[in-house]
């Protein structure tokens, strides 16, 4: 990274102006203090809020046992297993389940469902 | 003399229904029919409200052609239904507030009036005329999504009026097993017409197999009409399924599949509003469950998860129709990052998400807690039944996967799709945020849960909020997030693309369509096959009478005059014959 000599005087007014203010114009006001939601890094990092209250939930769990158990309650953390594992186990089943099933959008030769040529706002009142 | 006081309250919803079809086109008119559609439900439930008195009312008695029909019941358990439709029918005027159409409003009005007039309806008769009064009224609201629609449409109302006809067939065998009676309370399944009638309740709500009609027309209707489509229906049935069969144990492992496969389907779906269709395909399945296991508790929970369910499921297919309206799609793989034009939308999306998800202090987390709850007690007199309550459990997940989690995220968030929309018009939020409102009220801990636990039917002795029901369902779901995130994190988790999945519709929109050309095809080759060896046969014996009988033929050649005369003497010979036998 090149570094400003010393000496050299910098025209602040000649100098890119970098720092200009972010456009919100686009955006609807009440979505501008969350828009760090759609920041990489919050995106990345989400996952630890999940991980550590499912792990708080467990300890929880195993101090404040089912008053119902079920026979898989014996293991610690039996819900978040359940949760887990069949959380994956529908994901996981996506890829082969739309190899199997899925077909082009005309498959059926009615159109499909709507997009965005077709929207229903530009027909409005048109329906009378 | 009937007492106008004591008529069905869903007639007056009718009748009003078809005064807006009456009224003219234009602006001006349109605010009228806007003010029928909103205040006549409420108008109808002050009528339910002054008909009840706390015990059985039995009224609006009709003989006709021999038949007694009691055209009107309210009871603990139809009161819910009555009220929640008469709710529902008012957020779904405010949501379509903004659609200037008459066949909406008209259409939107008798449809409700039908489903009520259908849940207070004391015998089978008048069950099934309103029943099919349900299926004609509602097909226009699908008609209204555009020319896309239409073939759903059709096969909408085939399938609803074949339901109805098999509805009336067993309603009659059933009659004739009673002597005459078609009083409308516990069927089962003993009986020929209790099957009959189980299927045509099944067909309605969606039983395996019988269920693509929701997923097919509900993504096809109109942004309000999918919103109505999704309240009345299905909820209809259950009531139906709830009055008629309650504690028949079929129907707790018909509920336990229908609340695991549609999760599957809902996965791969890459349209939202399809993907709720699966979803409501799902919720069902807890109630066909909790119906089926039969005790009070469970039937508490299955009135209290009618009546929270009618709104979380409004409030996400309103946000979708928001969605649509503003971006002409809902199709997951064309939208992404709205949550910068449709924050307010977002939220109540979000709220609809976490109450279907069964999050504690929203709107699920009561009565999916009770019905569950029930299974595991049934399951500790009945070992079987531990298999029941896993896959509610699974499903549990499921429901988070496509309607807590794909949703509002795959909508709202994800990766930006760049669409720079509007917010939804202020009728919508307005009716999105008095869903959302009713969806956290009706589950909060202080006085919230206790007003639905005052609608059900039997009394309650459930707490909700105890710290075990609380930290084993955040596991749950915390779990399923963190299973989400992992999957998002390493790529695994599948990118949404635009494709028609298939589904049991196969079977007659291409299979049975396929069938029925080739058996068009074979008939019209068999019919002209047929009609050219006719055709072949007749000028043949044509030929051959020619041959004979016209001038040039064999018979106009001069005959020898002694054969002449022996032809002459045996024609007299025949003659004299028959005269003898005759005179």
């Amino acid at each position: 990274m090149a570094k400003t000599p010393k000496n050299k005087v910098v025209d602040m007014h000649s100098a890119p102006h970098n720092e200009e203010a972010p456009d919100y114009s686009d955006i609807h006001p009440f979505a501008v203090p969350f828009l760090f939601l759609g920041r990489k890094s919050v995106i990345e990092n989400f996952i630890w809020l999940p991980l550590i209250g499912m792990f708080i939930m467990i300890i929880l769990g195993v101090v404040y046992p089912p008053y119902h158990p079920a026979p898989w309650d014996v293991i610690p953390g039996s819900w978040a297993i359940i949760g887990y594992v069949a959380y994956t186990i529908i994901v996981l089943s996506a890829r082969p389940l739309f190899s199997l099933l899925a077909r082009s959008e005309d498959y059926y030769g009615e159109g499909g469902l709507p997009d965005p040529e077709y929207s229903t706002e530009h027909a409005e009142g048109s329906h009378d | 003399m009937i007492d106008v006081l004591q008529i069905n309250p869903g007639l007056w919803m009718i009748f009003a229904g078809m005064v807006c079809a009456l009224v003219p086109k234009g602006e001006a008119f349109a605010h009228i029919r806007k003010a029928f559609v909103i205040m006549v439900p409420i108008f109808a439930a002050f009528m339910i409200f002054q008909i009840n008195s706390g015990q059985e009312v039995l009224a609006g008695k009709i003989e006709l052609g021999g038949l007694s029909l009691t055209t009107l019941r309210i009871d603990s358990l139809s009161l819910v239904w009555g009220y929640l439709f008469c709710l529902i029918s008012v957020l779904n005027g405010i949501y379509g507030f903004h659609e200037k159409c008459r066949i909406t409003d008209s259409s939107a009005l008798i449809y409700a009036g039908a489903a009520i007039a259908g849940v207070f309806a004391g015998d089978l008769l008048t069950l099934f005329l309103f029943w099919e009064l349900t299926a004609i009224s509602s097909v226009f609201l699908i008609w209204k999504g555009g020319e896309r629609a239409y073939g759903a449409g059709i096969r909408y109302l085939a399938i609803h009026v074949l339901s109805g006809v098999i509805l009336l067939a067993g309603a009659a065998i059933y009659g004739q097993s009673t002597g005459g009676d078609y009083s409308f309370n516990y069927i089962g399944v003993e009986n020929p017409g209790g099957i009959l009638i189980l299927i045509a309740i099944g067909i309605k709500c969606g039983f395996p197999l019988m269920h693509m009609w929701m997923q097919d027309a509900y993504p096809k209707a109109s942004i309000t009409g999918t919103v109505i489509l999704s309240a009345f229906t299905t909820k209809m049935a259950i009531y139906a399924l709830a009055r008629g069969y309650v504690g028949t144990d079929i129907l707790i492992y018909i509920g336990a599949i229908m609340t695991c496969f549609p999760v599957f389907f809902a996965v791969i779906e890459n349209d939202m509003r399809r993907v709720l269709a699966y979803s409501l395909n799902n919720q069902l399945g807890f109630m066909v469950c909790g119906i089926g296991i039969g005790t009070e508790m469970a039937l508490n929970g299955v009135v209290g998860q009618v009546f929270v369910h009618v709104i979380f499921k409004s409030l996400l297919f309103m946000s979708m129709g928001a969605v649509l309206y503003r971006v002409g799609t809902t199709k997951a793989s064309e939208l992404g990052g709205l949550f910068r034009s449709m924050p307010i939308t977002a939220v109540f999306c979000l709220i609809g998400a976490g109450s279907i998800a069964a999050f504690p202090l929203m709107a699920a987390f009561v009565t999916k807690s009770m019905i569950i709850s029930s299974v595991v007690y049934a399951a500790e007199a009945q070992g079987s039944l531990w298999v029941i309550v896993g896959m509610l459990l699974f499903a549990s997940a499921g429901v988070m996967e496509h309607s807590g989690i794909k949703v509002p995220y795959f909508t709202f968030f994800s990766h930006d799709s760049g669409r720079r929309v509007k917010e939804a018009p202020w009728n919508m939020l307005v009716a999105m945020g008095l869903a959302s409102l009713l969806c956290i009220v009706v589950a909060f801990p202080f006085g919230g849960y206790q007003m639905l636990y005052d609608m059900m039917p039997y009394v309650v002795d459930y707490h909700p909020y105890t710290v075990d029901h609380v930290v084993f369902q955040f596991q749950l779901l915390f779990a399923a997030i963190t299973s989400f995130c992992v999957l998002k994190r390493f790529g695994i988790y599948p990118a949404e693309k635009r494709a028609e999945i298939l589904d049991a519709d196969w079977s007659y929109r291409r299979l049975g369509m396929t069938i029925v050309s080739w058996i068009s095809a074979m008939w019209t080759r068999l019919a002209s096959g047929v009609k050219g060896l006719r055709a072949k046969l007749l000028d043949n014996l044509g030929q051959r009478l020619y041959q004979i009988f016209s001038p040039a033929g064999a018979m106009s050649d001069a005959a020898p005059s002694g054969l002449s005369a022996l032809l002459t003497a045996g024609m007299l010979v025949l003659t004299l014959i028959i005269m003898y036998v005759v005179m």
